[in-house]
């Protein structure tokens, strides 16, 4: 492993910024997926079609589109919603990696919609009654009794998204944020060892997904321990 | 729904207060992975020519430089887009690029060479340099996507069998590996990445150099964008400053065992 000597410290930097990419774009994939579902199970009509024109949009576009679309569309959307309020602003730009951050984020958070919904119908219904009999709070139904059940219905699937957030993370090196498939790349454009950089970068994202399909499967047994004894 | 548009606005105007457009730095655009004309060194430097000349030019007009790695696909939409201030990435100075940028004057050649199998006994141009386009008929031709190359093998070369790649690296490797037949790219790199070395050792030059001005322009040169007429300025005076006290001609000495300007270029590989 001589050969990489020196560009140890650039993987664990890029290394870094795919994690930080990870986390926000999970961030936001939750909010939105929670978001969505709940305005596409909701009673009204502009809701519904506000998420269901969200999912379509963003679970039909490719991601690579929709990436660059943020990179290079966003700077000037932005910079003309910001002279709305300060007209002495030039320019405003989004940096890549919060668009590539936000891109993904938005992009997981429609499949996470679809997931969520999902696991909200599969809560009974008389749960939700039963609580209600009981006089239970709407926020305290979705804390207490509609949430712990739907998470438990949702987590498998939730564990592919974060997986589809992890790798699609390697998609904004194109958009010229320095995670470790650019790293490979430039260290490549060197020492002109390809096959060894990209399986490098192969290693360290499967290293990575392995720990994150471990806290999953962690999660679900979490999630499910009350089920333990009635098997 | 109202609550997330108010963080998303909140967030916006977070990132605009501390994103406001610089005066006295200039962005500059390059692929980063392009050596050694521009890349990172594992220490974390940026070096090749074009730092080095990007370097030249901000010494001379007074300004700070901030790098920004941009793939060459995006280079002219980053640009407008004002991702960067400059494009100091070896693009070739062309007329259909000069409608949308403006460009200084060159500081350095530029031009194409095509690379095969030694063992291939290719003979694609005849005795005066020019190519022979039945030739190339069937031939599987590696070119680098929105590339000068591109534009003048489409011209010229209809009979062959275009692959596009994104770079001059996926695309030696799959010369080497059998994926393409012929390859067309910057001679220089192509000597100092690929026929110099181990790789490289069964390929070789199989076309003269070729450097039509009507495709690949008169060298390459810093690009911005449209309107900046007094930094244009500043920018080719510097430049004429670095070729007439000779250190344009230093720089490329550091990486090239030959001249790469546009009056002193020897040819490379010969």
């Amino acid at each position: 492993m001589s050969l990489l000597d020196g560009w140890w410290d650039d993987f664990f930097f890029g290394l870094l910024t795919v994690l930080q990419v990870f986390c926000i774009a999970l961030v936001i994939a939750v909010v939105c997926g929670l978001l969505g579902a709940s305005a596409k199970l909701s009673n009204s009509r502009v809701l519904r079609g506000i998420a269901q024109a969200y999912t379509i949009v963003f679970r039909g576009a490719p991601e690579l589109l929709v990436l660059l679309l943020f990179y290079f569309g966003m700077a000037i959307t932005l910079t003309w919603f910001v002279q709305v309020f300060d007209p002495s602003v030039k320019f405003i730009d989004l940096p890549p990696f919060w668009a590539g951050s936000i891109a993904i984020g938005l992009i997981v958070g429609a499949y996470m919609t679809e997931t969520f919904r999902g696991a909200f119908l599969g809560v009974d219904r008389g749960q939700v009654e039963a609580a209600r009999a009981l006089s239970l709070k709407r926020h305290q139904i979705f804390r207490y009794v509609r949430f712990p059940q739907m998470w438990r219905l949702a987590l498998p699937n939730f564990g592919n998204h974060m997986l589809s957030i992890m790798k699609d993370t390697a998609l904004v090196s194109i958009i010229g944020l320095e995670e470790i498939l650019f790293v490979a790349k430039m260290a490549n454009s060197i020492i002109h060892r390809p096959f060894l950089l990209y399986m490098t970068v192969a290693l360290i994202y499967l290293a990575v997904t392995t720990v994150i399909t471990s806290i999953v499967a962690w999660l679900e047994l979490r999630a499910n321990r009350h089920l333990r004894g009635a098997r | 729904m109202k609550f997330m548009i108010g963080l998303l606005s909140a967030a916006i105007v977070g990132l605009a207060g501390a994103m406001p457009a610089h005066a006295e730095t200039l962005r500059v655009g390059m692929e980063c992975t392009y050596a050694p004309f521009n890349y990172r060194t594992p220490e974390g430097e940026m070096a090749g020519y074009d730092v080095d000349v990007a370097k030249g030019i901000a010494e001379r007009i007074g300004v700070d430089l901030e790098y920004v790695c941009q793939e060459w696909d995006g280079m002219l939409p980053a640009l407008l887009a004002s991702k960067f201030d400059l494009i100091v990435a070896s693009m070739s100075i062309t007329e259909e690029r000069k409608q949308k940028i403006d460009f200084s004057i060159p500081y350095r050649v530029s031009l194409g060479r095509i690379l095969g199998a030694k063992d291939a006994g290719l003979k694609l141009f005849d005795d005066a340099g020019k190519p022979n386009p039945e030739a190339f008929n069937g031939l599987r031709f590696g070119v680098e996507r929105a590339s000068t190359y591109a534009k003048w093998v489409e011209a010229k070369l209809p009979g062959a069998e275009i692959v596009l790649y994104d770079g001059a690296q996926p695309m030696l490797l799959d010369l080497q590996n059998g994926r393409i037949d012929i390859a067309i790219t910057n001679p220089m790199k192509a000597y100092l990445d690929f026929l110099s070395k181990e790789n490289g050792a069964g390929f070789e030059f199989v076309s003269p150099p070729i450097d039509e001005v009507e495709y690949f322009g008169p060298g390459v040169g810093v690009g911005l964008r449209k309107g900046n007429d007094e930094l244009l300025a500043k920018i080719d005076k510097a430049l004429e400053d670095m070729i007439k006290d000779g250190s344009l001609e230093k720089y490329s000495s550091k990486y090239f065992p030959f001249s790469i300007q546009p009056s002193g270029w020897k040819g490379v590989g010969e």
